[in-house]
């Protein structure tokens, strides 16, 4: 076979994986790299039926018994991950907190810069990046109330007995799984990365799904409704940060909770919407060294944090 | 005819966006199909209840693939009918039956062995995606791994199933 030939074979196979997500995108490019050449389509019509063929008879199986260091914890490991990769970025103290039934409802609080990751009793858990306070009653475990702050929940679904979470006095129902919050004074922000929350149930109650996202300026002021990568929500809890036409002002903010001291932007740095990853271990420093070009921004020291400046404009 | 007031809002998509669905169609290898299954998908959005969707575009262009792998599949099941009602008239129906249940099997032990030399990881990284359906961005986050992991192990495990599967076709 043809070296040239194996090539599309890679693509194709590459095509298939990404077009089987849920979050495909980019269907003009699949259709311009299928018009390039006859002989592509026939490959990716045979990546089809390989894998529809292993997918049926995988399907009559039982999954497999898994290896232990994989599937036996498979969530929580993703836990203790992201809390290690975390702690090791901000020098924090990225704990597991595992509430008890009969405590009292306590209030757990993190310091800026810092993430915790809890987990309550009904199976369900939330991040909680710096800055951030909620407060739990063991009793009801499926009751959250976030002070202030931004949390990522991961919630264990039950129709019967929704996971509710109380934000900026606004009721947020959990309809599926995974959804960011962040309640900063009496503005609040909602986003679904997985499933369906509904905003205020009730009369004129919102619906949102994946990748939709809710701004509340202020308490009673207008909603504003948005829609980013489902991919890109609540993505610092794994010790990054995922953009998609987010604004220079939206990554001030989250390197702020997450280095834990405050970064600004400046006026002319960039109205350029950002898309891409930002990883957040190392020093604060190391962090924003790669930012930095990423952004298209300079950061200069100012007081306990730091200033974005346009890349090649003046120092100020 | 006032067809603006009385279209749902995909189907109005549908329209505006008719040139480039037609040219997706026509590179998923539909040619003069094109046209029949674009009318397909206006007649699938127009019976959709009514529910806000995300992204309506790319809605559209994954119904139209669904479409494209409906016809594609029904072609291939139709050839097999055809060869199957042959080889059942020339062999006895019964024993075609137990042999091909017995080649499953050892397919799908193969299959699992395959998967299996290459990680602990991959199989099941396989099943969440095509078997639960599951994105690909939460099965890494539920690994703890990152997108890319996620992604190289399915590259690995389609791969490796290519290669079986030419070996079973060539047996």
């Amino acid at each position: 076979m043809s070296a040239q030939h194996l090539e599309i074979e890679e693509a194709a196979r590459l095509w298939a994986i990404r077009l089987q997500d849920p979050a495909f995108e980019d269907w003009d490019g699949f259709t311009e790299w299928l018009e390039q050449d006859p002989t592509r389509l026939a490959a990716y019509e045979a990546v089809l039926a390989d894998t529809a063929w292993a997918e049926a008879l995988l399907a009559s199986a039982p999954a497999p018994v898994a290896a232990p260091a994989v599937d036996v914890q498979p969530r929580r490991r993703w836990w203790v991950g992201a809390g290690t990769a975390v702690a090791a970025a901000v020098a924090a103290v990225g704990g597991w907190a595992v509430l008890d039934r009969d405590a009292p409802a306590q209030q757990i609080a993190t310091a800026p810069g810092e993430h915790r990751t809890i987990a309550l009793a009904d199976g369900s858990k939330l991040a909680l990046n710096g800055d951030t306070r909620v407060t739990i009653d063991p009793d009801t475990p499926r009751h959250v109330v976030l002070e202030q702050g931004e949390a990522r929940f991961e919630v264990r679904h039950d129709a019967g007995d929704p996971f509710v979470v109380m934000a900026g006095g606004t009721r947020l129902l959990d309809a599926g799984t995974v959804f960011n919050v962040v309640q900063d004074g009496d503005a609040l922000e909602v986003a679904v990365a997985e499933g369906a929350v509904i905003y205020q149930p009730g009369p004129g109650e919102v619906r949102l799904a994946p990748g939709d996202t809710l701004k509340r300026p202020g308490r009673g002021a207008d909603l504003v409704l948005g829609r980013v990568n489902p991919q890109a929500i609540g993505s610092w809890a794994s010790g990054e940060l995922h953009y998609d036409n987010a604004s220079l002002e939206q990554v001030a903010r989250d390197l702020t909770r997450s280095l834990g001291r405050p970064v600004r932007t400046a006026d002319g740095a960039g109205k350029l919407p950002i898309s891409g990853t930002l990883r957040l271990d190392g020093t604060p420093e190391e962090i924003l060294a790669r930012a930095g070009p990423f952004l298209g921004v300079r950061f200069v020291k100012n007081g306990e944090g730091w200033t974005m400046s346009p890349a090649n404009g003046a120092p100020r | 005819m006032n067809r603006a007031g009385d279209i749902s809002g995909l189907q109005r998509v549908v329209l505006n966006e008719r040139s480039r669905l037609l040219r997706f169609l026509a590179a998923r290898g539909m040619g003069e199909d094109a046209e029949d299954v674009l009318h397909d998908l206006w007649q699938r959005v127009a019976a959709t209840p009514t529910q806000p969707i995300a992204d309506p575009l790319s809605y559209l262009f994954r119904a139209a693939e669904n479409l494209v792998r409906d016809r594609r599949r029904s072609t291939v099941s139709r050839e097999r009918r055809h060869q199957d009602w042959h080889d059942a008239s020339v062999g006895d129906e019964e024993e075609a039956q137990g042999e091909r249940a017995l080649i499953a099997r050892e397919q799908l032990r193969q299959i699992q062995q395959a998967l299996a030399a290459l990680g602990p990881r991959v199989e099941l990284v396989f099943r969440r995606c095509r078997l639960d359906g599951i994105g690909q961005a939460v099965i890494a986050r539920e690994l703890g791994v990152s997108l890319s992991s996620v992604e190289k192990d399915l590259q690995k495990a389609y791969r490796a199933l290519a290669q079986l599967r030419a070996k079973f076709d060539a047996e």
